[in-house]
């Protein structure tokens, strides 16, 4: 009988990774047949896929400038990297005959898409293992096969290639295929421990796109304190029953891993490590940058053009997010005040947040990441792309997250919605900026929802850990 | 849409809150508690209240009034002398001259209005253009016009010549024009349609040589040997986006057309002047035609300053088109005089409620409003005004039907005076303006020229017909949610709040299929050789069925008619695809509304009536068999060549067989030839939702 299960769950394990890579690789087809049908689609165009800041128009036009032997920046066209310049920059120039333009791009933002898949998928192995091993731990399953856990690396990566969002702006010829792939390395090193690589992810993506900054934070507790966890109280419960009874029960294997656990200490050494390498690749990201920039202005230029740039939100074309249309309503002399209220919002809700899930450091990286995503000067779907595909990492966790059907519409019916309201506005001239506007709140009040919805389920989940818990050492006692 | 959404949101609040701790709920989260627990009742009431709320529609409609103060109409004394309306005259003497002496020759009369107009003192030019029909770029819906490129090479054989003439306002800047469009057939056109000429050429003769304007004057003579539309489509699209290939046309005749295309600045405004036929009536009549593409009105102001200066000024009867045979229907004229009597016993119960009209006042606005809901979701615009809409220009068409014979020249010169005055009327108005118009409406519905339905009143009654679907879907999911945990004992795979997730992929594979559908008369229309289009329509519904039954054999999750018991529930089915159908039809109501309720009108009954077939079969009572033929009617009308076939019915032409698919088929091609959004909705929107239901209707449950 057992036998015959190991052999069905062998070929359950050959089957479910062949038709992964089926779905990975038809995902890759599928990019490619877009790309080859660019005049079609017109997507580089769209505001909710290239912002001022991921536009590879605004990119091949700061290469000219550079070529040129003018600053980059020059004329506020380019506002992101200048090592981004001078690695995409010559593919914007090169074109194959015959073959759409901007096609050498395209490929290598298909390649980032699969990359950060991959290494979404090995995140997802990892906190699968966790999950596995500290319901064991926890004593809620009982057999050593992890039936019932769902596997969420693979489900990650596939939601994250199959995303509309991800194909929209892989197809579209934003640059946020390779910011995503920056923030994914650094989770990435963080949790397989590989400390210069989280490093490497942390300083590049803060480089390209400044708000994946707040990611220190998990990312330390990541390095600190180890993988997601339930609550450490729950350990020591458990442990305390299990020292009851340790007369009746055999003294097990994991006993000695748990005692591990339970101290939870905090691995100074790795951290600053970690500070360390950050500080290594920050210098060597600078010095490369004020090389590219020697001529035309330096460091300077490149911080007033960019981070500046995001700062203080000089762009007020329309995007998805809500900033534009409020700073194109405020009177200047209130501006500066009100960029200050605005982008404190994300660094209020650091802390709590913080304190709260400290002990699930992914989940707060995934949670930070969606609340920057939405509190972004310019946000694109790209970055719903990377959340959404993060937040699928946790579908063991959050299977009874609340509202999912009505989420699903929201963002279905807005995503759709959103190219209606912008062809009223600008083409036929009916609708005004309002309907653009209001269609944007709305996206913001769906995401609202969905990070607050989720923070409920995690809770919910440890909550019902607790009382599981609870229950089983009532149970043991008597 | 919000309200409703929120709706939905409570609905879900309470089906989720089954494991936390019982708090009571807010009041808001109670109402839908109580909506959704009543859904049935109350989605017969909204559907009822909705259906009524159209009805009333005629009875709301509000008098037009002028809302931009700058406009003025009316204000100043027309200064139009005989000297101009007999330059008029004259010009079509002598291109009746013309004609009478040499036939064919195609350029003469454009040469010969071209001489007009420099005499004038305007700066002619010639176009040459292309009729070539529209092409299909089903993707291209939601980016602007494009340019207009000639694909292959051309021939010789049928071009179009377009004159225009500029008058460079003397007050102006040169940044801001009008347009005035007369489309004239130079080799088959009436003479009818030359007095339109004569008309324009006595108001260019006058404003040539008046002062206060201060936009400049452009009049364009299309050709409408190959349509009205197209000459001015093609004209705007040179204006706005030159095309620099060297065009083959040049080469084509004598006339030398290249280099010579000249532009007056942004267009503030275009009328389209068409004199044709008859009028029945003792007055010269002038019809108002102004639905451009995927139902797009201009402006409300343009409208009320042509309708003030015809009606108060010159004397014209005004009209806008209606539905004739609706005039005449017994069931509408009974709900006509039910309105008025209720109107009149509120008047008699209190005297300031004035909201009863007479019954023939509630025909008649219902049968315009019935025409303008006709066109505007069609998406087809109804005359060459349409073209300017494209490109952000408020346009209407006025066609004057003269009461007088063409040959009576003793009646022309003072009809000429007459149309003259009007359109300089117009013209002065919108060159008072200083801002493009923009003070009043774009979206409403016209009942009269004088009354109009503004886009706050109508959608209520759209909002009303939809608002069930959100409950109903809302009262389904709960259903379905406890039958499948009921169904389901393993507690791994219960996926507590993911339900839905299998009824989601079988609607998106059927979505999916409908996006499909919507793709393929582009790729037929590829097929080479010269089809019918009767053997086109075979040849899309044979691969449309094929492509079904390859979806169906090969995704076995996804096959509508599975009989995998443990798949998905049919509630949380129905439900799934009630939201999808609120969620196109609300898009779709954004896009174009007349589409949209027209859809809702179809979609909604069905969408709510729908269950599965066989247990009502099984249980034989009456009460379950009238319901499941209900639902099978229901279904059968939602089909869309079975609608189709209907109205043709409805209209007096019977159709049946090949010869229905051949018609509905060129009633498709024209839909996406002129890029109307109202064969997308068909395709990706209507279509899957009618497939849903079928399998719905058919679920082995």
């Amino acid at each position: 009988m057992k036998n015959e299960d190991d052999g069905e769950m062998a070929e359950e394990q050959k089957k479910k990774p062949c038709r992964f890579w089926i779905w990975a690789l038809s995902s890759v087809f599928f990019r490619l047949i877009l790309i080859s049908f660019p005049g079609n689609l017109n997507l580089s165009s769209r505001p909710e896929v290239s912002t001022p800041l991921t536009s590879i128009r605004r990119l091949a036009e700061g290469y000219w400038l550079k070529q040129a032997s003018m600053s980059p920046y020059a004329g506020s066209m380019y506002h992101g990297s200048p090592l981004l310049l001078s690695l995409l920059g010559p593919l914007t120039v090169q074109r194959i005959k015959g073959q759409p333009s901007h096609l050498l791009c395209s490929l290598v933002f298909v390649v980032a898409d699969v990359l950060t898949a991959m290494l979404l998928r090995g995140i997802g192995q990892k906190l699968q293992m966790a999950y596995g091993l500290n319901a064991r731990l926890l004593g809620f399953l009982k057999s050593s096969r992890d039936k019932g856990i769902l596997p969420c690396g693979d489900i990650a990566a596939l939601v994250y290639l199959w995303n509309p969002f991800t194909i929209v702006s892989c197809v579209g010829l934003s640059t946020s295929p390779i910011e995503n792939l920056a923030v994914v390395v650094a989770l990435y090193g963080a949790v397989k421990r590989r400390v210069p690589l989280a490093a490497f992810g942390l300083v590049m993506a803060t480089h390209l796109s400044l708000y994946p900054a707040t990611l220190t934070i998990p990312i330390i507790f990541l390095l600190g304190y180890g993988l997601d966890a339930p609550p450490i109280k729950l350990f020591l419960q458990t442990k305390s029953v299990e020292n009851q009874d340790r007369s009746t029960s055999d003294v097990s294997k994991t006993e000695a891993k748990l005692k591990q656990t339970t101290r939870v200490p905090f691995l100074w050494k790795t951290v600053l490590h970690f500070v360390f390498w950050v500080l290594l690749w920050s210098l060597c990201v600078l010095v490369l940058c004020g090389l590219s920039l020697i001529k035309h202005g330096g460091l300077e230029e490149m911080f007033k053009s960019t981070y500046g740039f995001i700062l203080s939100i000089e762009d007020l074309s329309p995007n998805i997010g809500v900033f534009w249309y409020f700073f194109a309503e405020v009177f200047d002399f209130f501006r500066n005040f009100f960029l200050i209220v605005f982008h404190v919002n994300i660094l209020f809700m650091l802390l709590p947040l913080a304190i709260r899930l400290k002990h699930r450091p992914c989940f707060l990286a995934f949670i930070y990441l969606t609340i920057s995503s939405i509190l972004k000067s310019y946000p694109s779907v790209g970055d719903s792309a990377l959340y959404l595909s993060l937040w699928a990492l946790f579908v063991n966790e959050l299977v009874d997250m609340k509202f999912s059907f009505f989420l699903f519409c929201g963002y279905l019916g807005i995503s759709l919605l959103s190219p209606v309201m912008h062809n009223l506005w600008i083409w036929r001239g009916t609708g005004n900026a309002n309907f653009y506007f209001g269609n944007a709140i709305g996206y913001a009040c769906f995401q609202i929802v969905f990070v607050v919805e989720s923070v409920s389920a995690m809770l919910n989940h440890d909550r019902a850990l607790k009382r599981c818990n609870s229950k089983n050492s009532r149970e043991v006692k008597n | 849409m919000a309200t409703e959404k929120r709706d939905d949101k409570e609905n879900e609040a309470v089906k989720t809150d089954d494991g936390s701790p019982k708090i009571k709920p807010r009041p808001i989260v109670q109402l839908g508690i109580f909506l959704i627990a009543h859904s049935h009742v109350f989605s017969v009431v909204f559907s009822a209240a909705g259906i009524m709320a159209l009805l009333l529609l005629p009875l709301l409609a509000k008098n037009t009034y002028i809302s931009e103060n700058a406009l003025m109409p009316g204000s100043a004394r027309s200064m139009l002398s005989h000297r101009d309306v007999s330059d008029g005259s004259k010009l079509v003497k002598d291109i009746k001259n013309l004609r009478l002496n040499h036939e064919g020759q195609g350029v003469e009369v454009q040469r010969l209005i071209g001489k007009y107009m420099s005499e004038m003192g305007a700066e002619v030019y010639y176009q040459k253009f292309h009729p070539e029909g529209n092409q299909f770029h089903p993707l291209h819906f939601f980016s602007g016009p494009d340019s207009y490129t000639l694909l292959g090479n051309v021939s010789c054989a049928s071009y179009g010549v377009n004159v225009a003439g500029i008058i460079r306002a003397p007050r102006g800047d040169g940044k801001e024009s009008i347009v005035l469009v007369t489309p004239y057939d130079s080799t088959n056109g009436g003479d009818y349609e030359a007095l339109s000429l004569g008309i324009a050429s006595s108001l260019f003769s006058l404003l040539a040589r008046v002062t206060w304007l201060s936009k400049d004057i452009i009049w364009l003579v299309a050709d409408s040997r190959h349509g009205d539309y197209r000459p001015v489509a093609a004209w705007l699209s040179e204006y706005h986006t030159p095309s620099f290939k060297a065009s083959d046309l040049s080469k084509c005749d004598e006339l030398n057309t290249s280099h010579s295309f000249r532009r007056a600045g942004t267009m503030a405004a275009a009328l389209v002047l068409k004199v044709d036929g008859r009028s029945e009536r003792f007055e010269d009549t002038l019809s108002i035609f102004a639905e451009a593409s995927n139902g797009q009105m201009p402006n409300l102001d343009l409208i009320n300053v042509a309708n003030y200066l015809a009606v108060h000024r010159q004397g014209f009867y005004v009209k806008v088109e209606k539905v004739v045979s609706l005039l005449s229907s017994t069931w509408l004229k009974i709900v006509g005089e039910l309105f008025e009597a209720v109107g009149k016993m509120a008047h008699t119960l209190n005297p300031d409620w004035n909201f009863g009209i007479p019954a023939a006042d509630y025909l008649e606005g219902s049968a315009t409003l019935a025409s303008s809901l006709y066109s505007q979701a069609l998406g087809i615009p109804t005359g060459p005004h349409g073209a300017f809409r494209d490109y952000q220009v408020d346009a209407i068409t006025l066609k004057v039907s003269p009461r007088f014979s063409p040959d009576n020249t003793a009646r022309q010169h003072e009809f000429f005076q007459r149309g003259a005055q009007l359109l300089e009327g117009t013209i002065r108005s919108v060159n008072n303006l200083l801002e493009k118009f923009h003070q009043s409406f774009f979206l409403y519905l016209l009942t009269s020229p004088g009354k109009f339905i503004s886009v706050g009143v109508y959608m209520i009654a759209f909002a009303l017909l939809v608002a069930p679907l959100p409950m109903v879907a809302a009262s389904l999911y709960i259903d379905g949610c406890n039958a499948l945990t009921k169904a389901t004992h393993n507690p791994a795979e219960n996926l507590k709040s993911w339900k839905w997730l299998d009824a989601a992929k079988q609607v998106l594979a059927l979505h999916l299929l409908g996006f499909i559908v919507t793709l393929l008369p582009y790729f037929i229309c590829q097929v080479p050789g010269e089809h019918s289009p009767t053997n086109r329509s075979i040849m899309w519904a044979t691969t449309i069925s094929s492509v079904l039954l390859i979806t169906c054999v090969t995704i076995p999750g996804c096959s509508p008619f599975s009989s995998r018991l443990h798949g998905t529930n049919w509630a949380v089915l129905k439900s799934v695809t009630i939201s999808a159908a609120f969620i196109g039809l609300c898009l779709m109501s954004i896009i174009n509304f007349a589409t949209a309720e027209i859809g809702a009108l179809l979609l909604v009954p069905m969408c709510l009536m729908v269950r599965p077939i066989k247990p009502d079969l099984r249980s034989r009572s009456v009460k379950s068999l009238l319901r499941s033929l209900c639902s099978m009617v229901l279904v059968t009308i939602g089909f869309p060549v079975m609608f189709f076939a209907i109205c043709k019915g409805l209209i007096g032409e019977g159709l049946v067989g090949l010869s229905l698919g051949g018609e509905f088929w060129t009633w498709l091609e024209s839909l996406w030839a002129w890029k109307s959004a109202t064969y997308l909705y068909i395709g990706m929107v209507h279509l899957p939702c009618w497939l849903l239901c079928l399998c719905i209707l058919f679920h082995p449950s």
